[in-house]
């Protein structure tokens, strides 16, 4: 399927990073992220096929210029806003 | 639920490009590749991403030379694929 | 909807508090259950569990047949396993020999055995890495500073739908005498994924 993240076979991408001994979380928030996703996905809010899909849906330049967890983050947001649990406005609000 | 391939049967991958959420990757669409290993059966995650109720179906490992996949290479790429998006090869990936 | 995306870290720390308010606020997430379950799922997932599992397995040849024939239920049998929280997946572990190496990438997002090892590397999420090993992986370690025998040959192991992979690295020469707790020292979390030989 041609969306941005089937990236198989593509090229053009630049050397690979290697950090080591990298720590599971770059950030606070990235930590957060993933445990608040762990939390909706247990209690069935959306399911991981939906998680992925909100993912592909980002813009291609978006989603190239995100870092994992900004992925995530943008998949939660979506989500909630899509199943109707909290409006565009609360979401994005201040 | 019954499943069409065994280990060792040769398969060929759909060419459809749909417009939702799929998981055969493009590098793999209409490839001849080998089955290795049924995984399980699984809902396809095609309908399962969008709250389309679907019956769990055989998802199977098949093995992929990566000639057949990239015109180079002489290493192996597996893919695990739902066997909505297989159907059997006619004959070797020599005819086409 | 996205405008604050790529803003500062700071900004997007904010962003991520304001949910969280909103969704205890709801009802939904309680901060301090997310805490625990985080700390209790990095206490159990990492790499040292998938080193334990082969060094295991490099020890012990029927633990090691067990393993490769169905390794979720070999795991429990060292206190592990592919589950504890979300569903349980399906692991596969693909055994490296004198004649085959196996390398583990999940090109359309980053699939990865995360119940037995913890989040996975950002080389690995990253689109270099997802979209050229499945084309050249010999370029791919290569870069990782490793060169597998010409006559060696590389599977590719693309998880792209509920299983999961990971590498029982070769043991190294030259080991014999060591106990399991030290053979465990010496696998790396990149020979678990293939990129190095161990």
């Amino acid at each position: 399927m041609s969306r941005i993240n089937d990236v198989g076979g593509m090229q053009g991408f630049p050397p690979i990073e290697h950090e080591l001994d990298e720590p599971p979380f770059h950030a606070d928030w990235e930590a957060h992220v993933f445990a608040l996703n762990r939390a909706l996905l247990g209690q069935g809010v959306y399911n991981l096929d939906e998680f992925r899909d909100a993912i592909e849906r980002m813009p291609p330049e978006e989603y190239l210029a995100s870092s994992y967890y900004e992925k995530w983050f943008h998949a939660v947001t979506t989500l909630l806003v899509e199943k109707g649990i909290c409006s565009a406005t609360e979401i994005h609000g201040g | 639920m019954a499943e069409l391939f065994a280990a060792g049967d040769d398969v060929r991958t759909t060419r459809v490009d749909p417009s939702h959420h799929c998981r055969l990757p493009r590098y793999a669409r209409g490839a001849v590749g080998t089955v290795l290993e049924l995984q399980g059966s699984y809902r396809l995650a095609d309908d399962s991403a969008r709250g389309i109720p679907a019956e769990p179906e055989p998802v199977y490992t098949v093995r992929f030379q990566a000639q057949e996949l990239f015109g180079s290479g002489n290493h192996v790429v597996t893919v695990d694929i739902w066997e909505s998006h297989l159907a059997p090869a006619k004959g070797t990936s020599d005819e086409r | 909807m996205s405008d604050d995306h790529h803003g500062s870290a700071a900004a997007i720390a904010a962003h991520v508090r304001h949910v969280e308010a909103l969704l205890e606020e709801r009802g939904l997430v309680d901060p301090t259950e997310l805490d625990r379950a985080l700390v209790a799922f990095l206490a159990r997932s990492s790499p040292a569990g998938g080193a334990r599992v082969v060094a295991r397995a490099w020890s012990d040849n029927a633990f090691r047949e067990r393993l490769l024939d169905d390794a979720n239920a070999a795991l429990p049998e060292m206190g592990m396993s592919m589950g504890g929280g979300l569903q349980e997946q399906r692991l596969n572990v693909v055994a490296n020999t004198d004649t085959a190496h196996n390398v583990v990438v999940c090109t359309l997002c980053s699939c990865y055995p995360i119940a037995l090892l913890g989040p996975s590397p950002t080389w690995y999420k990253s689109e270099a890495y997802r979209s050229r090993v499945v084309r050249d992986p010999r370029g791919v370690l290569l870069e990782f500073g490793f060169e597998p025998d010409p006559d060696v040959e590389i599977t590719v192991w693309d998880a792209s739908a509920e299983s999961r992979y990971m590498v029982l690295p070769r043991r190294p020469t030259g080991t014999d005498g060591l106990d399991e707790k030290h053979l465990a020292e010496l696998v790396t979390r990149n020979g678990l994924l293939g990129v190095a030989a161990v």
